[in-house]
């Protein structure tokens, strides 16, 4: 099956929109989805398997009486099913109480020029034996290096993706892109001692990965873990790298600055708008147009333009982030922030690149500052943190001490325990070095006086 | 449907000279909403088919997935596979082989009692609104109710090139219930989750009035409850935290792809890692629980396995591939969420097995402890670390249950932790939930209350 172009994904979404309203919705809007995936996986070290994914289908939302329906399929080649679902999701609006905070689908709006670097071709000229390719450069360079390390998955894997939305404001937007991925997870044995797991990865939306580089890291970090010491339970000075910091705000301040979770007291930034919330180093741009980003695009979810918004400004919150529904409900405007999982979702408020503005300080400049502290990488448990408090309490598995502004040991089964909020206020250097990890554009973070329970 | 599948993998045994070919073609309707307040954000349904097509080409596997059921295009998918799996094969040193299964033909019927197809969207959102209700007006310091909804009902049509086929329901009903409370700055976070592959029966015993006072009832308490000590601690864990310890300490480093990807239980096999008190089973099998099924995505039957006995390593949850390598039987444990992706090894059922003590005698002699009563999300590391959050506990005072503490977790070394099992009491408790592990399975896990020597309790006090 070829992938959709522009205007058969466009016609597929109005249409759906025209019949919506023919059948009696008082508004209409289509999500039309259309995507392939290729991957080559690596598993106990050598490549073993090979998946070629297509998925479309279409989400239609309608409006009735001010309650809200909604109903996908993933058969779009038949009119009669997408005609299906759109009786569907006008039955499951009719079943529904009337919403009196509903003020109306999404505006048509001016959208920013296309941001640069979301398309390549030369992703989507990529073939399987080219991701075979790819993955055995990266594995060559895991191994060749130290036979107590070992890979145990990981591979590589390029997508295509491409979106329609239309609505009867006269919204109607497409856009496709594309992403290119390795990664490679690597443990050490030696004699009867296994280290945790250790992680690397490259992820583009043009095809510009280094394979090389994720092999040999995956098992530099995994061999720099075979050494372990413990640590006293103290308060310490924590390095806390992107893997980290990804897992930790996802479920605690990321949840924080969206609007609805202000709205439903479920974020202790209610009524903290313009105050301190976090130290002078912190300034966050949720950016949707950020070039190359992983989340960057036109439009969001409901098709309204992406844009960046101000999060935090030197420690002060400056703005939540909306999606349509929850900004007219308060009379503003949406930040871009609607976003879907795929045809079969709803939109809710999401970060787009969640960016964290880089220091000056470099990664060698940053280990420099840290006496007695800990380099802190993956988090085991960060989900389990009290969403609306910011409350967490997690293992750090590995972390690496540092003495000195040098890495001497890793440690292992240390917890880390405390408040995120607290946490954003104790932030007192932040590096240069930055790298996109799913919605994270961030570079390293110091953090002072975090509680560590130790051995 | 058999026709047309049996064309499709003989495309694959004729031109590729595939060893093995299976398709697993479904249909799956779902109706899903999220309520938040007694607000349904919109109610959604939706109908998806196609098919995951998976060959073994020269030792490697050949995956793919369409969005339909149409002969052309399953025919074209096939062959892309096989084309993908060769060119996979190209770097093999170790080629993939299976164990051998006795090809099943069967055809499972699911007849619910109460079946969701047939109850109205207005009765599935009463239902939502009943728990919110319950739980908002249980106290006026809940300030948020939110409840997730879902029903999934479809038929798989399983069928490989071994002259294996099979026609099966699927049926699933599951609700996630959260709130929060507020009192002077304090938030709390309260969640419930319940799962059935019986029916629209699951609230009938699982009612919502129970569930919304037990969601709400946990946001208050916790808004007197205080940081707790981080440290090394005896506790005692309630059935939903061993159930959470099972799955995610010890349950994935049994999952045979983990164990030999490095994980810590492969040189265990027979091997005593456990208190002697200690015995876990992995069970497909129980009628209606959430992790339940006749037969798994590659055909072999559900089934109950040992993996702890009296505290020795008794077995793995295997596919047909992970049995081959350890010459063991595949268990039921291969299972894809829907025919987006390809069958994995998941649990079913994981639990541990009940012993002699009552609850009372858990806490004798636990000078100064925890109670862990309900979990908050748990996780694994393949070197035997886990993690296991926790929404609701309290402090054992020289035996007796003290105040409430919040926001902890407990951290440890599984086969350390394992050891320091040193009482089991003799109740039993299953609970539903959802596992992810690149996709998502149903599952359940439970177990009796036990009492464990010594954990690392991650606490900011």
């Amino acid at each position: 099956m070829a992938a959709l172009n522009k205007q058969t994904m466009l016609a597929l979404a109005e249409n759906a929109v025209k019949v919506a309203l023919h059948k009696g919705a008082a508004e209409a809007e289509a999500f039309a989805y259309d995507g392939k995936a290729t991957n080559v996986g690596i598993e106990r070290g050598q490549i073993m398997k090979t998946a070629r994914i297509l998925d479309r289908g279409i989400g239609i939302r309608v409006q009735v009486n001010k309650a809200i329906g909604f109903a996908y399929t993933n058969i779009v080649d038949n009119p009669t099913t997408v005609e299906d679902a759109i009786v569907k999701a006008l039955a499951a609006a009719r079943a529904s109480k009337p919403d009196k905070d509903w003020k109306g689908l999404p505006e048509k709006k001016t959208y920013a020029p296309a941001p640069e670097g979301t398309f390549d071709d030369k992703i989507l000229a990529l073939h399987a034996e080219d991701l075979v390719n790819l993955s055995t450069r990266m594995l060559d360079a895991a191994t060749e290096a130290d036979k107590r390390a070992f890979p145990i998955e990981g591979g590589a894997g390029a997508g295509y993706g491409s979106n329609a939305v239309a609505n009867s404001n006269a919204v109607s937007v497409f856009e496709a892109g594309t992403m290119v991925e390795c990664s490679l997870a690597a443990l050490a044995r030696e004699g009867n001692k296994v280290t945790p797991v250790c992680f690397e990865f490259a992820a583009e939306r043009t095809l510009n990965v280094d394979p090389e580089r994720v092999g040999k890291e995956a098992t530099r970090l995994a061999l720099s873990s075979l050494k372990t010491k413990s640590v006293e339970t103290k308060n310490y000075k924590l390095l806390f790298t992107q893997f980290a910091l990804q897992e930790l705000l996802y479920y605690t301040l990321i949840n924080a600055v969206k609007a609805d979770s202000v709205e439903r007291n479920q974020s202790p930034f209610k009524e903290k708008l313009n105050t301190k919330v976090g130290s002078d180093a912190i300034t966050i741009i949720d950016d949707g147009l950020l070039p190359g980003g992983l989340r960057t695009g036109i439009f969001d979810g409901e098709g309204v333009p992406h844009q960046k918004t101000p999060v935090i400004e030197k420690g002060v919150l400056k703005n939540f982030l909306y999606d349509n529904y929850t900004a007219k409900k308060q009379g503003r405007e949406s930040t871009g922030n609607a976003s879907r999982a795929g045809y079969l979702s709803t939109p809710s408020i999401e970060t787009t690149n969640f960016h964290i503005l880089p220091g000056t300080k470099s990664a060698d400049q940053m280990l420099s500052e840290v006496d007695d502290g800990l380099m802190v990488s993956y988090l085991q448990g960060a989900h389990s943190s009290n969403p609306v408090s910011g409350e967490f309490s997690v293992v750090a598995t590995p972390a690496w001490r540092i003495r000195n502004g040098k890495i001497e040991n890793a440690t292992r089964g240390v917890m880390l325990a405390g408040n995120i909020f607290e946490l954003l206020k104790n932030v007192s250097l932040v590096g240069s070095n930055e790298r996109k990890m799913g919605q994270l554009v961030a570079p390293w973070l110091i953090v002072e006086n975090v509680r560590v329970i130790g051995k | 449907m058999k026709d047309l599948l049996t064309k499709i993998i003989n495309q694959a045994t004729e031109k590729f000279a595939a060893q093995y070919a299976e398709v697993r073609a479904q249909n799956l309707s779902k109706t899903m909403f999220t309520m938040k307040e007694g607000r349904v954000e919109a109610a959604k349904q939706g109908i998806e088919n196609g098919a995951a097509l998976r060959v073994l080409v020269n030792g490697a596997w050949g995956f793919a997935s369409v969005g339909s059921l149409d002969q052309k295009v399953l025919t074209e998918a096939i062959l892309d596979a096989c084309a993908m799996a060769k060119a996979a094969s190209t770097r093999l040193k170790n080629p993939i082989k299976l164990a051998a299964a006795k090809p099943v033909e069967d055809h499972v019927v699911i007849k619910p009692k109460k079946n969701p197809a047939e109850i109205s969207v207005e009765d599935k959102i009463k239902t939502a609104s009943d728990i919110t209700q319950v739980a908002m007006k249980w106290d006026k310091r809940i300030k948020s109710c939110t409840v997730d909804y879902l029903d999934l009902a479809g038929t798989s049509y399983f069928a490989t090139n071994e002259g294996a086929y099979i026609e099966q329901d699927k049926l699933y009903v599951w609700s996630k219930a959260t709130a929060s409370a507020l009192q002077n700055g304090v938030y709390t976070f309260s969640r419930e989750e319940i799962g059935s592959t019986v029916g629209y029966e699951l609230f009938d015993t699982e009612t919502p009035q129970a569930i919304g006072e037990r969601l709400a009832k946990r946001a208050v308490i916790q808004l007197g409850a205080k940081a707790p000590k981080g440290g090394k601690f005896p506790v005692v864990l309630g059935p939903n935290v061993v159930g959470v310890f099972v799955h995610e300490a010890f349950g994935h480093l049994a999952e045979a792809d983990l164990a030999l990807a490095g994980g810590v239980l492969a040189d265990n096999m027979n091997k005593k890692i456990a208190s002697e008190l200690v015995t876990f089973y992995d069970d497909g099998t129980i009628e209606g629980a959430f992790g339940s099924f006749k037969y798994d995505d590659e055909g072999t039957p559900a089934q109950k396995t040992l993996l702890i006995k009296d505290g020795v390593v008794a077995g793995l949850m295997h596919n047909r591939e992970t049995a081959q390598k350890f010459d063991a039987q595949p268990t039921g444990n291969a299972r894809a969420e829907d025919f987006h992706v390809e069958p994995i090894i998941r649990m079913c059922n994981t639990y541990m097995a009940p012993r002699n003590h009552t609850f009372e005698e858990l806490f004798e002699g636990v000078k100064e402890g925890y109670f862990f009563k309900s979990f908050r999300g748990g996780q694994a590391n393949l070197d035997g670390t886990f993690q296991v959050g926790i929404q609701e506990a309290y402090e054992i005072v020289n035996g007796e249950l003290g105040e409430p503490i919040r926001d902890a977790s407990i951290s440890g070394n599984t086969l350390e932790t394992l050891l320091k099992v040193d009482a089991v009491g003799k109740d039993f408790e299953l609970d539903s939930g959802r596992c992810g592990k690149g996709q998502t399975a149903f599952i359940g896990d439970g177990g009796p209350h036990i009492r464990v020597s010594e954990v690392t309790v991650g606490g900011s006090a």
